[in-house]
């Protein structure tokens, strides 16, 4: 008896132990996995005709989900899926918040290229021929082969986006098309200094020499001129969670050591040993750090953060200044 | 002849950090897994040493978590649990050992698909899943090297230490009572050497495959001799050639089809180890049985000359 009594306490003890660690786990990790976007909260109901309700609009990335919230402006209602800063997008797992969302939405937005595929499983979950879904990768006509799923820092990317916005918001709502169609006018004229950003950079750096941890920002980085140094497998690697070969690891490595590169781009996003190492070489070695995100960090609209990602690579170009975060 | 050593050796190989440091840990995890492996296989505690390391990986999800180097929450969770397996088990033969194993083992596992969960959506931790579960013996952080060095070498004393009352309470754990050899604390300070066994070879081959050091190179040497110091030794020497090979394999596996991308050597490893335990089979035997000593003198004999299996004719 007495060594029974032992025995539910000890183990009871542990189970307590365990069980308090995921209480607080739980409540440390209380961070929200959606976020309705503020501009068209605070916008909301505010439309001249009181009775008609804003357009219910899903967008798997926040940085789509800004360009719908500045193109229909009050009269759109956007949720964003992945917004979070702290978290990598490409390992998102879908709530049943998410598909309650997906199933009541009438305008879909999402990346495509295995990027989101959570929401090709919501919508066929939910089957509804009335919502219109922008599917970036098919609108842009790339093949599922297309190694860099990044497409929104490619600067011919989103202005092809907003224009199909305009299209199926002025057919789910046709009496506002002139509205959608300015403020499309109003983003693609706000485009043109990161278009004169990324000329500069090119224009006075052509050919400049960096690395990275991941290919998230490859597409600015080829708009701007740079030469990528870092072996793709390695950037594969990285933004699949898997390990990539030492050779790659020791090329990657020697970049910083033998200072062949100016600035290295680093996904704060997408984040393990590896890349903490080659953090503290680039700091060793006194190689400008410049911090790249995977969705648009807080305090930003899609043309600031990719503007604030061109001057940071700049910065780190001309006057070799790092800028680790944003926001 | 440079290029016959290009293909066994890929260019690079001897001059590579990562290399270096992967076949230095390799080692002292191949050793260390071969020795405690030989009494895994004895006391056949092959289930224990494989839920084990299935423990340390929840540890390892808590620490990426909160960004800790995951050898600690392999280590602190291996014991936590083994512990309750080893209490939850007392007073039951071996099958009440089996199923407190297995009890706790599926509830650990659950707690590990709720780190894991929290690690890929709540961190940007991408790779935790991928090196938690197969390791990454190519990218461990130089500064574990000494800690794991010191690590396996007080797993090595203290097994030392436990030689002679770990045998007898392995063969018959009453005689062992008897005799008034502490067979509680005797099991649990195994198992404590089991858990860092297994936790050092989770950072190389992962979790899911940490037994594979364990139990494979114990079992060839077991095979192979009937003497216990003799299969510690040709077990830590199995499990060496093993890792050996298996790192200088995924090296140069670079340059194999795809091109560029490297196989994993978790792999490697696993298959080798059961290449060589087949090879072992080879050696024609009957099945073993240990010889259970009736009498108080042919115990101190196994004492003194160490364990024989003997053929059962």
């Amino acid at each position: 008896m007495n060594i029974r009594g032992k025995q539910i306490a000890i183990v009871g003890g542990t189970l307590g132990l365990v069980l308090a660690g995921i209480v607080g786990c739980g409540t440390a990790q209380s961070t929200p996995s959606q976020t309705n976007n503020t501009d068209a909260a605070s916008q909301k109901n505010t439309g001249s005709a009181g009775n008609t309700s804003p357009i219910q609009v899903v967008a798997a990335e926040n940085e789509y989900g800004n360009v719908v919230s500045q193109i229909g402006g009050k009269y759109v209602d956007v949720t964003s899926i992945m917004s979070d800063p702290n978290t990598d997008p490409h390992t998102y797992e879908a709530s049943p918040q998410t598909a309650k969302a997906i199933a009541g939405a009438q305008l879909l937005i999402q990346n495509g290229l295995g990027y989101d595929d959570f929401m090709g499983k919501l919508e066929s979950a939910s089957p509804n021929a009335n919502r219109k879904v922008i599917d970036v990768q098919t609108l842009l006509g790339l093949p599922d082969s297309t190694p860099n799923p990044h497409l929104w820092y490619k600067p011919t990317t989103m202005p092809q986006v907003a224009k199909a916005i305009v299209k199926d918001l002025s057919a789910i709502d046709p009496a506002q098309a002139s509205y959608f169609q300015d403020n499309e006018q109003k983003f693609e004229q706000s485009l043109q200094p990161w278009y004169k950003e990324l000329a500069a950079v090119k224009k006075e750096f052509p050919n400049a020499p960096v690395a990275t941890t991941e290919p998230v920002c490859d597409y600015m980085l080829e708009a701007s001129g740079m030469k990528n140094m870092t072996p793709w497998a390695f950037q594969a690697a990285v933004m699949n969670g898997t390990d990539p070969a030492p050779q790659d690891v020791t090329l990657q490595k020697n970049l910083f050591t033998q200072h062949k590169i100016k600035v290295f781009l680093y996904n704060q996003q997408v984040t393990d040993t590896l890349t903490t190492t080659l953090l503290n070489l680039a700091k060793q070695n006194d190689i400008p750090v410049v911090g790249v995100y995977e969705t648009m960090p807080s305090g930003h609209t899609y043309q600031s953060w990719m503007l604030d990602e061109v001057q940071d690579l700049q910065n780190a170009l001309k006057n070799h200044v790092s800028t680790e975060t944003l926001s | 002849m440079t290029k016959l050593l290009h293909v066994l050796f890929a260019p690079g190989l001897f001059t590579d950090a990562s290399v270096a440091n992967a076949v230095l840990i390799g080692t002292v995890v191949a050793i260390i897994s071969g020795v405690v492996g030989v009494f895994v296989v004895i006391r056949g505690q092959s289930y224990l040493g494989h839920a084990l390391g299935d423990f340390g990986a929840t540890g390892a999800s808590v620490s990426f978590l909160f960004g800790l180097a995951p050898l600690w929450g392999f280590l602190g969770s291996g014991v936590i649990a083994g512990a309750g397996v080893d209490v939850l088990g007392q007073g039951h033969r071996r099958r009440g050992r089996d199923v407190t194993t297995g009890v706790i083992h599926a509830f650990v596992m659950g707690l590990s698909a709720l780190f894991l969960y929290f690690d890929t959506t709540h961190t940007s931790t991408t790779g935790a899943p991928m090196t938690i579960l197969f390791g990454s013996i190519f990218l461990i952080d130089p500064k574990l090297v000494p800690t794991t060095v010191i690590l396996g070498v007080l797993t090595l004393v203290l097994l030392l230490v436990l030689y002679r009352p770990l045998l007898l309470s392995s063969l018959d754990a009453d005689l062992a009572k008897a005799r008034g050899i502490p067979v509680r604390w005797v099991s649990f300070l195994f198992m404590c050497c089991m858990v860092m066994a297994v936790s050092q070879s989770s950072l190389v081959i992962g979790a899911l495959l940490s037994t594979t050091l364990l139990i494979g190179p114990a079992a060839t040497a077991i095979r192979l001799t009937k003497r216990t110091g003799l299969a510690m030794i040709l077990s830590a020497a199995t499990g060496t050639v093993a890792t050996w090979l298996g790192i200088v394999l995924a090296y140069d596996s670079f340059n194999w089809p795809p091109t560029g991308r490297g196989w994993p050597v978790s792999f490697f490893v696993t298959s080798l180890v059961l290449l060589f335990y087949l090879i072992s089979r080879f050696k024609r035997q009957q099945p073993v049985v240990a010889r259970r000593p009736k009498e108080e003198s042919s115990m101190k004999e196994v004492v003194k000359h160490g364990y024989r299996m003997e053929h059962n004719s």
